[in-house]
C-alpha cells in the first residue's frame, strides 16, 4: 500500500471508497480544495469537535474503515450550512450521511438516539413523540385543548414498508 | 492523368500509437491514381516537409493527401510547402488522423486503424477532384481602432501610434487611465500608481497620431479585415471641450450631489464633476441624471454653474454625436469589474458597515481617495486595530466564478503591507486564505516581505461574519496549521473579491462577433499559440477582458496586440483566402434566401444592366464572406458553391465513404 497511516498504522481501503462515492453519485461532493470554511462554521464542532473538511479529506485518501466505526459521524447536527456555502459545491454533510449507512450496514455502533427514533417512527409514524408545551402563560397544552385532531398510529402496513425499505441493502 | 501523393504522420505516437500507418500507408498505395505513399515520424518537420516537395519534383505529383493532424493546425505549414515547389497550394487535402481517429478511439487500435484507411480513401477521392485557387489581395486601412482606455487600451495605443499608425482611442468614461487610475500602489515594488500612470495618460492625449474619443462608445461595426467602418456615439459632456480649462469653480457652485463613481461610490460628487484628481482630458462634464437643468428639461432652472463658468464652456444644448471612421483593425481592452461581495450574504458585504471590498480599500488608501489616503473606518472614522483579510471572495467558487481571479492574492499582501505601513504598530493584520499564490516575477519576495512585517496568515476561511452592536466585526475560522477553531475580532474586514467580466462585454462580444469562453470572458483564437487575437481575423485582445490579470501581464499583451495590428497592417495589403461561395448567375432565380441567411452580409442582390429590372441576382462580397457554406446548402437551385467544397467534390467523399462499408447486422 503506498500510503499508511502512521499513528493507527491504517492503510486506505479503496473499495470503500468506492461504496461512499458511488452513494454520492461521482466525486462532485467530495471535491474539495480544503479552504476549511466548512470546519469554521460547523454547527458540531466546538462541543463535538466534529471537523468536516477532515472527513472529507479522509474519505478522498480512502481512510473509510476508521471513519466508519468513529462516533464522530453521528454528531452532524445536519444544519447544511456546509452544503450551503461550499465554494467548490462538495458536501460534507452528504458524505457524512453516506459514512453513516456504510456503518449501520457493517454493524457497527449506532448512537442510541438514533435507534430511539427509528423505533419511535416504526411505532407512531412520527420522529418526535407529540409532547405537552408550556406556553408563555405557563399553561401546559397538549393537541386536545388546542382542537388539534389525535394523532393516530400507522397502519400495519406501513411498519411492513418501513422494515422492508430498512432492511435493503443499496 | 492525376498523381496523387499520400503522407501519413506519426505524429510521434499520437498517431503511431493507435494506428497502425504502415498499414494505412500499404492500403494507400493500392488506391487509384495513387503514385507514392509514404508515412513519416513527423510530417511536419523539416524533413518532412521536404519528403514532399521531393516527391512532387521527382514524381511529378500533382495532387497531395496528407493524413495527419487538424487542418487547423497545419493545413497552412503544408499548402506553404507545397506552393514553394510551385505547385498550387490549394491542390492539398489534409485528413484528420489525430484528432478524428487515434485521440478518439486510443482504446480500439484495429478499428481506429480502420477508419484512419477510411478517411484515407474518401481524401484521395476528394482530392482527384480539387481545383487550383488564387488568393486575392485587398487594401487595408493604416489606422486602427482600440475599444477602452485602461492601462491596456492606453499601451496598444501608444504602441500603434508610436508606430506611424492612426489610432482611435474610445473610452466610455469621460477620462481614461482605467482601473489601474483608482489603486493606490502597485505590487510587487509598491511604486505609485498615479506617478507611473498619469505620465502615459498625457502622452496618449498630446500623440498626434491618436484621437481621443471619451464619454463615447462602439454602436456598430461593419466590414472585414482590413476595412472595418465604425460608428462611435459621442455622449454630450454639456460642458465645450475647447473652452473649459478644469478650473472646477462650476463643481463648487453645482447643488446637486451623486454618488462618485471614481471612489467606488464610496463618496459624493456634484452632478457637474470632473472625473478624478488627474483626469484626462480635464473637462468637467454633467451627469444628465443629476443636473436639475437637464432633467427638468427647462431652460430657466439652476444654471448655477453656467453662472460662475468664466470661459463660458456650459453648453446644455449639445447632442449626442455619431462619428464615422474606417479602421483596419480593432485591439479591444476593455477590461473588467470587481465582483459584487454583497452576493455572498454571509460575509456580510453590504450588511456591515466595516467589510469592504478590496477595490474600496484602495480608494480609502489612496491620496486622492475620500479618506484622504489615511486607512479608518468611513462611519466611525476610527483607525482599525485590527484588520482581516478573506481571500477568494466570488472566485474559486462554483456558485459564482469558478476560476481563480490571479490578483487577489497579491492584492491582499499589498494592501496588508500598505496598512502596516502606514498605521504601524498599533494594528494586528490577518489574512485569511485558502492558497497563497504568489507566481510571478519578485511575487514570492514580495510574500516574504509581507511576513517579516508581522502580518499573520491563517490558513481557513470563515463560514460567515457577525457584526457586534457596536459596529466590531468577529468570526470563527478554523486555522488548518493549528488545528485549532480561533474566534477572530476585527474592525475592519477587507474581502479579496475577484475580476468578473464586465456587464458591456455580452454587446461587445455581439458587436466585434468576437466569442466569449465559458468563464464570460472574451476567447482567444488559441490558448496557448494565438492568445493575443479573437477568432475574428483583424480584432485583438488586450488586458483583463481575455481574463483577469494584473498590470505585467495587461501591458504585456496590450504591446503584444498592438504588435499583432502591426504585422497586420504595416504592409498596406492583405492575402485573402479564395474558399468562398461564388455564384452562378445563370442558375441564380433572385429568390433572396442566401441574402437573409448570410451572417456576414457578405451578399448583395444587384440587377444586371440591360435585362429585366424586376430580376435581380445574388453577388457575393468577396471580402465579407467568411465561406461558411450557409448560402450554398439553402440555394434551391444550387447556384452558389463554395469554393472547395462543390457539390461533387464532397459527394465523392461519400461515395468513397460508403464504397467499401462492410453492412451491419439485419438482412
Amino acid at each position: 500500500m503506498s500510503l499508511t497511516d502512521l499513528m493507527t498504522m491504517a492503510t486506505p481501503n479503496l473499495e470503500s471508497r468506492e461504496k461512499i462515492l458511488a452513494r454520492l453519485c461521482g466525486r462532485d461532493l467530495v471535491n474539495c480544495f480544503q479552504c476549511i470554511k466548512c470546519t469554521s462554521g460547523c454547527t458540531a464542532l466546538k462541543l463535538l469537535e466534529l471537523r468536516p473538511h477532515e472527513i472529507v479529506k479522509l474519505v478522498n485518501l480512502g481512510f473509510v474503515d476508521e471513519l466508519a466505526s468513529s462516533d464522530i459521524i453521528w454528531t452532524c447536527a445536519t444544519c447544511l450550512k456546509c452544503v450551503q456555502r461550499c465554494p467548490q459545491k462538495a458536501s460534507p454533510y452528504h458524505v457524512i450521511v453516506a459514512l453513516r449507512n456504510l456503518a449501520v450496514e457493517r454493524e457497527a455502533k449506532v448512537p442510541e438516539g438514533y435507534l430511539k427514533a427509528v423505533s419511535q417512527i416504526l411505532e407512531t409514524g412520527l420522529a418526535e413523540p407529540c409532547r405537552k408545551i408550556v406556553t408563555r402563560k405557563m399553561e401546559t397544552v397538549d393537541r386536545e385543548c388546542l382542537g388539534l385532531p389525535k394523532v393516530c398510529n400507522p397502519k400495519e402496513s406501513f411498519q411492513a414498508v418501513f422494515m422492508k425499505a430498512m432492511e435493503e441493502k443499496p | 492523368m492525376t498523381k496523387i501523393g499520400v503522407y501519413v504522420c506519426h505524429c510521434g505516437l499520437n498517431i503511431a500509437g493507435t494506428v497502425d500507418v504502415e498499414n494505412v500507408t500499404e492500403y494507400a498505395k493500392g488506391l487509384p491514381d495513387v503514385t507514392v505513399a509514404r508515412h513519416y515520424t513527423y510530417m511536419c518537420s523539416e524533413p518532412g516537409q521536404r519528403m514532399i516537395q521531393d516527391d512532387i519534383k521527382s514524381h511529378k505529383l500533382d495532387r497531395i493527401v496528407i493524413a495527419t493532424c487538424s487542418p487547423r493546425m497545419h493545413e497552412e505549414t503544408f499548402r506553404r510547402a507545397v506552393a514553394e515547389t510551385g505547385l498550387n497550394p490549394y491542390l492539398v487535402e489534409i485528413v484528420n488522423l489525430r484528432e478524428h481517429v487515434s485521440w478518439a478511439h486510443t482504446h480500439e487500435p484495429e478499428k481506429a486503424t480502420e477508419k484512419a484507411k477510411d478517411l484515407v480513401r474518401m481524401g484521395v477521392a476528394r482530392a482527384r477532384l480539387l481545383e487550383p485557387l488564387e488568393k486575392r489581395k485587398v487594401k487595408v486601412e493604416k489606422s486602427v481602432l482600440v475599444v477602452g482606455g485602461g492601462i491596456a487600451g492606453m499601451q496598444a495605443s501608444l504602441d500603434l501610434a508610436n508606430a506611424g499608425f492612426k489610432v482611435y482611442l474610445v473610452e466610455k468614461s469621460p477620462s481614461i487611465g482605467g482601473r489601474m487610475a483608482q489603486l493606490d500602489k502597485t505590487f510587487p515594488t509598491l511604486d505609485c500608481s498615479a506617478c507611473i500612470l498619469t505620465p502615459k495618460m498625457v502622452d496618449v492625449a498630446k500623440h498626434r497620431n491618436i484621437t481621443l474619443l471619451t464619454n463615447a462608445e462602439v454602436t456598430d461595426v461593419k466590414g472585414f479585415v482590413g476595412n472595418y467602418e465604425v460608428s462611435i456615439l459621442k455622449k454630450p459632456r454639456y460642458v465645450d471641450a475647447k473652452k473649459c480649462v478644469g478650473c472646477e469653480l462650476c463643481t463648487k457652485a453645482c447643488p446637486v450631489k451623486i454618488p462618485d463613481k471614481f471612489n467606488e461610490n464610496l463618496t459624493e460628487k456634484r452632478a457637474i464633476y470632473i472625473y478624478s484628481a488627474h483626469a484626462v482630458p480635464k473637462i468637467a462634464v454633467i451627469d444628465p441624471d443629476g443636473c436639475l437643468r437637464l432633467k427638468t428639461k427647462k431652460g430657466n432652472v439652476c444654471g448655477k454653474c453656467q453662472e460662475v463658468c468664466e470661459a463660458k464652456a456650459i453648453a446644455f444644448e449639445q447632442e449626442p454625436e455619431t462619428i464615422r471612421v474606417k479602421v483596419g483593425g480593432v485591439v479591444v481592452a476593455v477590461g473588467s469589474e470587481v465582483f459584487d461581495a454583497s452576493r455572498m450574504a454571509e460575509l456580510g458585504y453590504g450588511r456591515f458597515k466595516n467589510v469592504i471590498s478590496n477595490i474600496e480599500f484602495e480608494r480609502i488608501s489612496d491620496a486622492s481617495g475620500p479618506t484622504g489616503g489615511k486607512i479608518r473606518s468611513l462611519y466611525s472614522g476610527k483607525v482599525p486595530k485590527s484588520i482581516v483579510f478573506v481571500q477568494c471572495v466570488g472566485s474559486r467558487d462554483k456558485r459564482f466564478h469558478a476560476y481563480c481571479c490571479r490578483v487577489g492574492c497579491m492584492v491582499t499582501l499589498k494592501q496588508a503591507i500598505l496598512a502596516r505601513e502606514k498605521i504601524l504598530e498599533d494594528v494586528r493584520i490577518y489574512v485569511c486564505y485558502i492558497d497563497l499564490r504568489a507566481f510571478g516575477k519578485g511575487y514570492d519576495e514580495f510574500y516574504s516581505r509581507a511576513r517579516d512585517m508581522d502580518i499573520d496568515f491563517v490558513a481557513g476561511i470563515p463560514s460567515e461574519i457577525h457584526c457586534s452592536p457596536n459596529g466590531s466585526l468577529y468570526f470563527d475560522v478554523y486555522d488548518k496549521g493549528t488545528n485549532k477553531l480561533l474566534e477572530m475580532h476585527a474592525d475592519m474586514v477587507v474581502l479579496g473579491t475577484g475580476l468578473v467580466p464586465n456587464a458591456d462585454l455580452e454587446r461587445i462580444s455581439s458587436l466585434f462577433h468576437a466569442s466569449r469562453s465559458a468563464d464570460g470572458f472574451l476567447l482567444e483564437a488559441h490558448p496557448k499559440l494565438r492568445p493575443l487575437e479573437s477568432a475574428v481575423a483583424g480584432i485583438f485582445l488586450a488586458g483583463a477582458c481575455q481574463g483577469p490579470k494584473d498590470i505585467p501581464d495587461t501591458v504585456a499583451q496590450a504591446s503584444g496586440a498592438a504588435a499583432k495590428a502591426i504585422d497586420l497592417l504595416s504592409s498596406g495589403e492583405i492575402e485573402l483566402e479564395p474558399l468562398k461561395a461564388v455564384v452562378d448567375k445563370d442558375l441564380c432565380s433572385g429568390c433572396k434566401i442566401c441574402e437573409s441567411i448570410c451572417p456576414f452580409i457578405a451578399i448583395e442582390m444587384k440587377t444586371e444592366p440591360g435585362k429585366d429590372k424586376e430580376k435581380s441576382r445574388a453577388e457575393v462580397i468577396e471580402a465579407m464572406c467568411q465561406g461558411c457554406g450557409l448560402c450554398s446548402s439553402a440555394c434551391p437551385t444550387g447556384a452558389i458553391k463554395i469554393q472547395q467544397f462543390s457539390n461533387p467534390q464532397v459527394l465523392t467523399q461519400v461515395q468513397a465513404a460508403l464504397a467499401e462499408a462492410k453492412p451491419k447486422g439485419g438482412k
